[in-house]
């Protein structure tokens, strides 16, 4: 590190090298955090994490319980182990006993891209509601017509301002902000829509994907829905312009899998992601396989993810580090780290004690948080830093040792 | 290479140290897997892997013998910690047993044993090394607050003592702080109060002095000095004089001496008190103004000494003082008195002698005092009778002849030969208030009857002595039989290191059968020494050749046995080959599990396996042959190779 640090000095290496391999190194340590801890205010499974964009501070945790919860993941709240462990206690829950709280459990649970002064979280009692961060009341309200199961927001959006809804519906309603309405309505899908990702490269572009039909004897592969019309293209790209053209191109379901030949998923797909540069689509199936496509050209990159068995019932919340080279997959109790070309198993993640639910990767911290059936919100984190480690050595002296004590 | 030795050390002795069906790891294992694993990290991590193996085995048993075994390690090394806590999910899945899916492995009591000391060795962990591992503290918060198990809460609760002890120490030291506080604002008033008190008596004393001097007794003291002659009889006049020095209470000084009353009163019951209180307070009080503490108590100190210094004033001037001086002592003569009472009840027989002769009790008072105060006091008891002894020399004899009897009823009645009164209701004439016939007398022969002394037998205490053989540990016996040791025979004296003392009469008794010859002249020992050795000698050689026979006898009868089961062994197999094969599996398996249930029986070893084992019952058997592993395996593989097969054509596509 501090042979890199000086080639920095010198000029050798650029800045922005510098910090990816620094941030590169400190990914490859991950590991559960001992000295950051958040106190869970949720009593019910978590279900959707994400840390704010803007100021990459304030950690929006959704749960089944109906719980809404904001963490501040940069100011610990307090201290205990004689100030070894920071303790991150939520700055304020919204529950059911709120005039306008959600009824059943919260699905999705997003940050407004553009400030932390909003945030917007969608319910199984068929609602998405948009929030005041500040006086956490119900700014918007969009009754839709099920579930929902996942909203999502352009993160490099500009000229809209478009929550995207997956619900139990076959169709995904785009709910306009600025408006109160909704915006579009885009049907493709045959069954409800499990999960939908914006494109990170494309303001207008949102992929979705669909959960198979349960009666069908026969899997599917996700749908897929073009805006442009043309040839197939197996991911679901959705291609919304000011003059929206929705089409639909269906081929017949029993053509389907000789078509897009080792594409699909056989079941449901329960989790997108997109990575960084919006390049590739990670998608999670509940087949227990990933896959990763290319977006431009929609094929199946064909790389062989490791066997990792997924949780099949329920939406999983993937995470792509920054340069896009780890994928953070919830895997039953455990998360594991993918290295994204070579699909190999690089770690994981063991902490919780029932199924994960959500991962979120902070970039800037470069810490990975979990949330999961068990109720805690687990933060990973690699190892401290050599000052750090100082400092808590200091307090390790302070506080009870842990040390080998060998009587005998 | 590393770590191969590391195998051939570390496995076994944990292999074999969870190979055990008691409670607890072998300790002479444990500190040999303790000492193995502390030099070497490799051996470490071999154990940590081992054990974490050993807790997925089927077996209960293992598990909770491998736990413990983690236990030891956890609390000692790091790394093993470290290793542990990786996959703590997982071990407390085994350990705790709470998916759902995985429960617990048999026996079941093994397995509750097993969950419960798994819960309360993590909150151990939780407890010292917690703050270190966040997965301690995630597990032990799941199974805390998600699943609700309950924790034994050792340490809590003990913190929790410790926690109200120090506040009570810390509600008595604010307490006294405040006293302390209080203390010093008022000391300096307390203080002239106190001063004022002392003053006031003094001058009341001096009053009464002045009125004394006024009285012409001082001619008494050199009018007849020459008179007394010995010490004693000085003495009792010295104190006459003193006694007549004291002032007598009289119309004139009443108010003087009420005055002087009142005074004494406050200053004893108020001051001192107070005084004593204060010091007690400065004594324990923790400040940081020592100096002022310290100047303190050595006022209070003083203060004390002139208070008493007063109070032996006040009682010497010989004015009568009120009682309240002892009225802590007044209780504690009512203390007394109830002692008293109790003591008697133990003590009846010496105050039943007592009633006997009533001269005597009449007679001396010290006799009296001694036997209801010091009774339970054999010692003074026997002071007092001697003191006794000089008024009545005839009763001390006879005391000291009379037996000592324990307490009974019988004693109401000792001695005495009257008719009692009875009524309808028996004896019970104390609360009768009615009519009295006089003519319903109980004689006095039968109230003796009704009243005979019981006395339980006691057996004397005999000392039997230990047998003293000595054993193969090295030790010596210490079984104690009256007689005959069954391990080691006849009880006979023993040297310390067990040797028989007198090994001649016992020899002789037990081999030759003669007569010990105890009053044999000298001059025959030697050759009765001989004829014995040559007696004993015959005597060991012949049993020697017995033991050595018998020995082969059993050499040979085993070896038949094994003939005829190997024997045995092969018919059956042979039957099994010529019979139909798939039945002949079976058949052979019968046969061995009989063995190797007969082998088990044979050994009454108990073994981990035995724990397991049932009762089997003829369902069992049924079952056994149905659900036979192979057939089921058979069965399973035809299934599982249908499925993919079908699988395959349904996607044929999927890689």
């Amino acid at each position: 590190m501090w042979k890199e640090t000086r080639e920095r000095e010198f000029g050798n290496i650029r800045p922005n090298l510098f910090s990816s391999r620094i941030s590169k190194s400190r990914v490859s340590s991950i590991r559960l955090s001992n000295y950051k801890e958040i106190v869970s205010s949720h009593r019910g499974s978590v279900n959707s994490l994400q840390v704010d964009l803007t100021e990459g501070r304030y950690l929006l945790a959704g749960a089944s319980d109906a719980t809404v919860a904001v963490y501040d993941i940069e100011r610990a709240t307090d201290y205990d182990g004689g100030g070894l462990i920071a303790k991150h206690k939520s700055l304020f829950v919204v529950n059911k006993q709120h005039e306008h709280g959600h009824k059943y459990a919260i699905s999705s649970a997003i940050w407004y891209p553009i400030d932390t002064g909003l945030f917007v979280t969608g319910s199984y009692d068929h609602h998405i509601n948009v929030w005041d961060t500040n006086t956490t009341h119900v700014v918007m309200d969009f009754k839709m017509p099920g579930k929902v199961y996942r909203a999502a927001m352009s993160s490099i959006a500009r000229s809209h301002m478009l929550i995207a809804a997956g619900t139990e519906d076959v169709q995904v309603r785009l709910c306009d902000i600025a408006s109160g309405a909704f915006a579009h309505t885009l049907s493709g899908h045959r069954d409800g829509v499990m999960s939908l990702e914006w494109s990170t490269s494309s303001e207008y572009v949102l992929k979705s994907s669909s959960t198979a039909q349960s009666s069908s004897a026969k899997a599917r592969a996700p749908q897929k829905k073009l805006a442009n019309g043309n040839a197939l293209k197996p991911h679901a790209v959705c291609r919304i312009s000011s003059q929206v053209k929705t089409a639909k191109q269906r081929s017949h379901p029993g053509m389907l899998s000789s078509h897009d030949r080792a594409t699909g998923h056989y079941g449901v797909v329960t989790g997108l992601k997109v990575t960084e540069d919006g390049m590739y689509l990670l998608s999670a199936g509940s087949d227990s396989r990933l896959r990763l496509w290319d977006v431009e050209s929609g094929c199946n990159t064909l790389v062989n993810f490791e066997t990792a068995r997924l949780q099949s019932s329920k939406a999983i919340q993937m995470a792509v580090s920054q340069d896009s080279s780890l994928a953070f997959v919830p895997c039953m109790t455990t998360a594991k780290a993918f290295d994204i070309w070579s699909g190999q198993t690089k770690c994981t993640f063991r902490g919780h004690y029932e199924n994960v639910n959500c991962c979120w990767y902070d970039a800037l911290n470069q810490e990975l948080y979990t949330g999961g059936n068990d109720r805690q919100i687990l933060v990973w984190s690699p190892s401290k830093s050599i000052s750090d480690e100082v400092d808590e050595w200091r307090k390790e002296q302070a506080a009870t040792v842990d040390q080998d004590n060998w009587s005998d | 290479m590393d770590d191969e030795r590391a195998k051939s050390v570390v496995l076994p002795l944990i292999e074999k140290a969870t190979n055990s069906t008691a409670p607890d790891v072998d300790p002479r294992l444990l500190k040999a897997i303790k000492s193995t694993v502390r030099y070497s990290d490799s051996d470490l991590r071999l154990a940590a892997q081992t054990l974490m193996y050993l807790m997925k085995r089927d077996h209960s048993q293992v598990r909770y013998l491998a736990l413990l075994i983690i236990d030891e390690l956890f609390m000692r090394s790091k790394l093993f910690r470290n290793l542990v806590v990786e996959n703590l999910d997982q071990l407390l899945s085994l350990s705790v047993g709470f998916r759902r899916n995985h429960p617990l492995p048999a026996p079941a009591s093994v397995a509750s044993a097993l969950r419960s000391k798994a819960i309360e060795l993590l909150e151990k962990w939780n407890e010292s090394f917690g703050i270190h591992y966040r997965q301690l503290r995630l597990g032990y918060d799941y199974l805390k607050n998600t699943l609700r198990f309950q924790f034994p809460n050792l340490q809590a609760n003990a913190a929790r003592v410790q926690q109200e002890r120090r506040e009570r120490e810390m509600r008595t030291k604010e307490i006294l702080l405040k006293k302390f506080e209080s203390f010093r604002t008022k000391f300096s008033s307390i203080k002239e109060e106190i001063q004022s008190n002392i003053d006031e008596i003094d001058e009341c004393l001096e009053i009464l002095r002045k009125k004394d001097e006024d009285m012409p007794l001082a001619s008494t003291d050199d009018e007849d000095m020459e008179e007394f002659r010995n010490s004693e009889l000085r003495q009792i006049r010295l104190d006459s004089l003193r006694e007549g020095e004291k002032v007598q209470e009289s119309s004139e000084n009443k108010v003087v001496f009420d005055a002087l009353r009142e005074f004494y009163k406050v200053l004893v019951t108020k001051h001192l008190a107070a005084v004593q209180e204060w010091i007690s307070v400065l004594i324990r009080v923790e400040v940081a103004d020592l100096r002022f503490r310290d100047s303190a108590l050595k006022d209070l100190i003083d203060i004390r000494n002139l208070i008493q210094s007063t109070k032996r004033k006040c009682e010497e001037s010989g004015c009568d003082l009120p009682k309240i001086a002892n009225a802590e002592e007044e209780e504690d003569i009512w203390e007394d008195g109830t002692v008293e009472a109790f003591e008697k009840g133990k003590s009846g027989p010496s105050c039943s002698e007592n009633k006997d002769g009533p001269a005597a009790s009449t007679s001396n008072n010290m006799m009296g005092a001694g036997c209801s105060n010091n009774s339970s006091n054999g010692n003074e008891r026997r002071n007092s009778q001697n003191n006794g002894s000089k008024s009545n020399p005839l009763r001390s004899k006879l005391l000291t002849e009379a037996p000592m009897l324990n307490w009974g009823s019988f004693l109401d009645t000792w001695g005495s030969n009257r008719d009692v009164l009875a009524n309808q209701r028996g004896l019970d004439l104390e609360g009768h208030w009615g009519r009295v016939d006089y003519d319903a007398v109980i004689p006095a022969d039968k109230i003796a009857e009704l009243n005979v002394r019981a006395s339980v037998y006691e057996e004397e205490p005999v000392e039997i002595q230990p047998c003293r053989a000595p054993l193969r540990k090295g030790e010596l016996c210490q079984r104690r039989d009256l007689k005959i040791c069954p391990f080691h025979g006849l009880i006979i004296p023993r040297d310390d290191e067990g040797k028989p003392i007198n090994e001649n009469s016992v020899t002789e008794e037990t081999a030759a059968g003669k007569q010990p010859e105890e009053s044999t002249p000298d001059v025959e020992n030697d050759l009765v020494d001989q004829l014995l050795k040559q007696a004993v000698k015959n005597f060991r050689e012949r049993d020697r050749e017995e033991v050595k026979k018998r020995e082969l006898d059993k050499q040979a009868l085993k070896r038949a046995k094994l003939a005829k089961v190997r024997e045995h062994n092969e018919a059956v197999l042979r039957d099994a080959a010529i019979a139909s094969t798939s039945r002949s599996s079976h058949i052979g398996e019968d046969v061995e599990t009989g063995n190797g249930s007969r082998s088990c029986a044979k050994s009454k070893k108990q073994t981990l396996a035995s724990m397991l084992k049932k009762k089997e019952t003829s369902k069992d058997r049924l079952a056994q042959r149905l659900l036979n592993s192979r057939a089921r395996d058979a069965t399973i593989r035809q299934l599982t190779v249908a499925e993919e097969a079908n699988y395959r054509e349904a996607f044929p596509n999927q890689w």
